[in-house]
């Protein structure tokens, strides 16, 4: 397992204004701007702006409801299910803002991943589940092509060596592990350029965190990331970005190390230090 | 991969929406096709039934003496009498008994017209004879023919003629069944349920008791209608055609449905009630008796009422054990043979005269509105009183 | 003894004895109370337990009376009857007013009392479905002594000779029971076709498309559908769905009977579409929202997600509502009984009339035939054979939605 120094060299520290990207030797994959988001009278997100990197990943952090989840499912417009939503501000992903009104939804999604808090794989086969999507997408026709696909998600997902004698047997009968892989595999084989991760190992047991979490440090060499995590040892060791969240805020974002050895913000302290949350 | 990504929609995406809005329009379609069945049914039956709460009455004088308490149709002038029902003739012996001063007077009334004349004056059938027709439009011209409300629909019994047939034994068969019911279904299956969900161990014979209900739910109506005609009449020996045997046979139907509807009420009591009152030291039934019960009874009456509702409108087993007589004069007693309102309507669809049809029809549209009003009541009572937790 | 005889001897004895029992009990308990003897319960508990031992031994005796009285035995005079429940009510009375002391637990008494009757009151469901399978199977047995089971599975024949006096013998009776089988499963076929497909795709449109606002519309009114009487829909088959039937079969060219199977078959089918929906409706919202959000985070468009993950997920769910529409659609009685015909007939042709399992014991049942006639008794045949087939789908829809609830709870 991969763990960051979390005492690491302090010159590597740059300050930057708290919601543009912290360093600039990475592309900028997402652009958020002012962000308000509310649920019926209750406002969730005051304006929140932020820059996710390509090939990074990025933790977003804080207490309980204070907006992590609900920024992440703004970026592949997940929140739109909900009723009494209204959203404001702009998502910028491949140079158009995914909340104007030419964007489709579906298509947006079919580029944008998401890999939940809980492992949902489908109620099918294991094969099945992989399958799907490209199949609906009309991404892949040939069966053969099919069986490639499965095998390199899988392979991607590390999850190959376990299942490759019972790919017919249903994607429920595997561990909470093997489930979220499963999702992991399922989320990479239709190619999206973005995954999102919410609390993806909150379920799981710490032997399965680790290989989920050293899935997630190979994922990034091809994906942009961008993970909610309530654990802070998690942030710490995958991500290379931190953003720290709270009342509906981004109160402090920078590259991990700083975030987590010279918070600029009094909150930021308390928090990482454990004073609340 | 990520170089010329677009987010509108692509071609393949086009057709994957027109396949979604193919299918939203069935579902769609389906719901439409559903409210219709429903507007349907229920404009047939207002056409079929309106006209049966409105009766032809005719103004003419009635003659009474010596000679017509004998020949009681000679009491009308001649050519009127063929128009007026015959139930009118059967009253006038026990009229002039009851008032002997009206002994050869004559008075001016207005009386039901027979089932022919009121079909042909609303147009439902031309079989009138001609001279009669008119004699008809003769009165009608002089003003003496009109509609009057049929008061005979909910106010008398059963009767072999259209215009004096009425609901009133249903109405009083239905009411009895139906304290039967309430009598013995409600206490044994509240009974039921609290020992089934407060006290009953997890093991076998109560899962197989559970399985049991849920069959009994689904079970033939007309099964019960066996084990009322072997079991309660030929075995136990209660009255053939009773409202008792009736409503111990329905009371076993609307049992399941109590118990059901009375367990999802108290699984809806929160565990912490039960928790907080043995907390204080109350045993597990002081606890459910002063606090589940009170909490959940909306639900259980919501329940038994619809259940009720559900008993009032069956017909099939009733059959069986006789409730298909003809009852003229409403039952006094639960042994009596009587008769309730949806066999009632039974009986009237199968009668040959025309004038039935839309008499059944509006004994259709009255036990309608009796059990929409039931049931709207049972959903009132849960929006009201009802708790969420 | 009259209905209003045994309410006076409730009400003006049985209550006010009670009453003084309780009186009684409570009278004793306060008193020891009093005297400085520490009572386990509270008096009124001691009441309620004197008032229940006297009130038991006076009721069993009555209902053991009334019981036997009904079955036709030899029981003593109504005075007689009530002198030795009065007798057994002393007795009681005497006893547990005996047992109120300190150590007695009165409300653990009362309690296990309660236990009992609850216990006693969850066995009437068992004795109930007892009740129809002996019902039936008696008299069905009698049936089978006199006709072979074999002729009556494969018989293609129905034609029994009434027979209106008691042992009278009806030589020419033929008891094949196939044709009246497929009646029923045709219009059991035509009910599900009609059924099935519509309320399955309301509750899709209902659980999945519609508005909270059309939800709310929607649903009470299927339950109206649900709440409308069977005889109100034989009704509404016989008077203008059946001659409906005709004339649209005339004119494309064939020729229908007035009680064909198509009509009580198509008005079945309407009154099972809520029962179908509601069932579906519960199915598909049990479906957790994580396998919803799944598919979509995957680029899969509504329909593709309810035909391809919702649908196969929740069809064990289904298919249980379909079966137990079925089992509904073979025992529906007045429908068929009001618009389809009396003739056992063999065919395909849904426009020709049939007659179905329920029509045939209906008719059985209500004419002036002797009580052991053989048509009588094959109405409980055919009864035994709708039980058995009902119980079946019933048994393994509960099952199949019992084993659905556990692996979404």
């Amino acid at each position: 397992m991969r763990t960051r120094d979390l005492t690491g060299d302090s010159t590597q520290v740059v300050r930057v204004p708290t919601t543009e990207r912290p360093r600039v030797n990475q592309k900028t994959k997402m652009k958020v701007r002012d962000l308000e988001v509310w649920y019926g009278e209750k406002q969730a997100l005051h304006g929140v702006s932020m820059d996710v990197a390509e090939n990074e990943v990025t933790a977003l952090i804080g207490p309980s409801g204070c907006g992590k989840s609900t920024f992440l499912r703004c970026l592949n417009r997940m929140n739109d299910l909900i009723p009494d939503v209204r959203i404001k501000g702009e998502v910028e992903f491949e140079n158009q803002n995914i909340y104007a009104p030419e964007v489709d939804v579906v298509e947006l999604r079919s580029h944008i991943g998401m890999v939940f808090q809980k492992p949902n794989p489908f109620p099918k086969s294991i094969y099945d589940n992989i399958a799907y999507a490209p199949k609906i997408l009309g991404q892949v026709r040939k069966r053969t092509d099919m069986e490639d696909l499965v095998e390199h998600s899988l392979k991607r997902a590390g999850l190959w060596e376990e299942v490759k004698d019972r790919l017919q047997m249903p994607g429920l009968s595997l561990s909470g592990g093997q489930q979220q892989r499963l999702c992991i595999a399922r989320a990479i084989a239709v190619s999206p350029s973005v995954l999102l991760m919410d609390e993806p190992c909150s379920a799981l047991d710490p032997v399965a965190t680790a290989t989920v979490e050293q899935l997630i440090d190979e994922l990034k060499e091809n994906y942009t990331i961008v993970i909610v995590t309530h654990n802070l040892q998690q942030a710490a060791r995958v991500a290379g970005y931190t953003a720290f969240f709270h009342l509906g805020n981004i109160v402090e974002y920078s590259d991990t190390d700083s975030l987590f050895t010279h918070p600029r913000e009094k909150k930021t302290e308390d928090y990482i230090t454990g004073r609340y949350g | 991969m990520s170089q010329g990504i677009t987010l509108s929609p692509s071609r393949q995406l086009k057709k994957r929406y027109r396949a979604e809005k193919r299918f939203k329009a069935y579902c769609i379609g389906a719901l439409v096709l559903a409210m219709a069945f429903l507007v349907l049914f229920f404009t047939d039956m207002i056409r079929q039934g309106y006209s049966a709460f409105v009766q032809t009455e005719i103004e003419v004088e009635v003659t009474y003496n010596e000679d017509t308490v004998k020949f009681t149709n000679e009491s009308v002038r001649e050519e009127v009498s063929p128009l007026i029902s015959r139930a009118f003739y059967r009253t006038i012996p026990r009229r002039v008994d009851a008032n002997p001063e009206l002994m050869g007077t004559t008075e001016t009334r207005w009386l039901t017209a027979t089932a022919h004349v009121d079909q042909y004056r609303k147009g439902y059938s031309d079989r009138l004879d001609p001279e009669l027709k008119a004699t008809l439009d003769r009165l009608d011209s002089e003003g003496r023919v009109s509609y009057g409300f049929n008061s005979g629909l909910f106010f008398s019994g059963d009767s072999k003629i259209p215009s004096n047939a009425g609901l009133w034994s249903a109405f009083v068969g239905s009411f009895y069944v139906m304290i039967v019911v309430l009598l013995v279904s409600f206490p044994i299956g509240v009974a039921t349920a609290i020992y089934l969900e407060e006290f009953a161990p997890d093991n076998r014979f109560t899962q197989g008791i559970e399985i049991n209900i849920n069959n009994l739910a689904a079970v033939p109506s007309i099964l019960f209608g066996l084990l009322g005609l072997a079991i309660f009449i030929n075995f136990f020996g209660v009255p053939r055609s009773s409202a008792l045997a009736g409503g111990l046979t329905l009371s076993l139907m609307t049992l399941p449905v109590i118990i059901i509807s009375t367990r999802a009420a108290l699984k809806a009591v929160p565990q912490n009630i039960r928790q907080g009152a043995q907390a204080v030291g109350a045993s597990r039934w002081q606890a459910i008796r002063d606090h589940v019960l009170p909490l959940s009874l909306p639900g259980i009456l919501t329940g038994t009422i619809i259940g009720i509702a559900q008993a009032m409108g069956e017909t099939a087993p009733l059959l069986l054990i006789g409730m298909i007589a003809y009852i003229p004069d409403a039952p006094t007693s639960m042994t009596e043979a009587a008769t309730v309102l949806p066999a009632q309507i039974f009986t009237w669809s199968g009668m040959p005269e025309g004038a039935y049809v839309s008499l059944t029809a509006a004994g259709i549209l009255v036990l309608l509105s009796l059990l929409i009003t039931l049931n709207a009541t049972a959903v009132i009572l849960r929006n009201r009183f009802e708790r969420r937790w | 003894m009259e209905t209003s005889q045994i309410l006076l001897v409730f009400f003006g004895g049985l209550v006010p004895m009670a009453a003084v029992a309780f009186a009684l009990g409570r009278r004793k308990a306060l008193l020891s109370d009093a005297a400085g003897s520490r009572m386990h319960s509270l008096p009124a508990q001691y009441g309620v337990y004197v008032a229940t031992w006297m009130a038991l031994p006076a009721l069993a005796i009555g209902i053991v009376a009334a019981s036997a009285a009904l079955l036709g035995l030899q029981v003593p005079s109504a005075p007689f009857v009530l002198s030795f429940a009065l007798f057994g009510a002393a007795v009681g009375l005497m006893i547990a007013l005996r047992k109120v002391e300190p150590t007695l637990r009165a409300r653990n008494a009362i309690e296990k009392f309660v236990y009992w009757t609850l216990f006693a009151a969850s066995l009437v469901s068992i004795l109930t479905t007892f009740g129809i399978i002996i019902s039936i199977l008696f008299e069905a047995l009698k049936f089978f002594s006199q006709v072979s089971v074999w002729d009556f599975v494969t018989g293609t024949n129905w034609s029994p000779v009434a027979t209106f006096r008691p042992g009278q013998q009806a030589a020419d009776s033929q008891f094949g029971s196939v044709p009246l089988f497929a009646g029923t499963f045709m219009i059991t076929l035509v009910a599900m076709s009609v059924a099935i497909p519509v309320g399955l795709l309301s509750a899709i449109y209902m659980s999945e498309y519609a508005s909270y606002r059309v939800r709310t519309l929607a649903k009470p009114m299927l339950e109206i559908l649900a709440g409308i009487p069977t005889v109100v829909y034989g009704f509404f088959a016989a008077i203008t769905v059946s001659p409906l039937v005709v004339e649209v079969a005339n004119f494309f060219g064939l020729h229908a009977s007035y009680t064909n199977a198509l009509a009580p078959g198509l008005v079945m089918g309407i009154m099972i579409i809520p029962f179908i929906s509601s069932l579906s409706d519960d199915v598909i919202n049990s479906i957790p929202n994580s396998l919803r959000e799944g598919a979509y985070a995957l680029g899969a468009t509504k329909s593709e997600t309810i035909k391809q993950i919702i649908l196969p997920a929740a069809f064990p769910g289904i298919m249980a509502a379909a079966l137990l529409g079925v089992s509904r659609a073979l025992g529906e009685t007045m429908i068929v009984v009001m618009a389809a015909g009396l003739r056992p007939n063999l065919t395909w042709n849904p426009l020709e009339d049939m007659t179905t399992v329920t029509v045939r014991i209906v008719d059985a049942l209500t004419g002036d035939q002797a009580f052991d006639s053989p048509e009588t008794l094959a109405a409980f045949a055919l009864g035994l054979v709708l039980f058995v087939v009902t119980l079946t789908l019933n048994l393994i829809s509960i099952i199949v939605i019992r084993k659905f609830r556990q692996s979404y709870e």
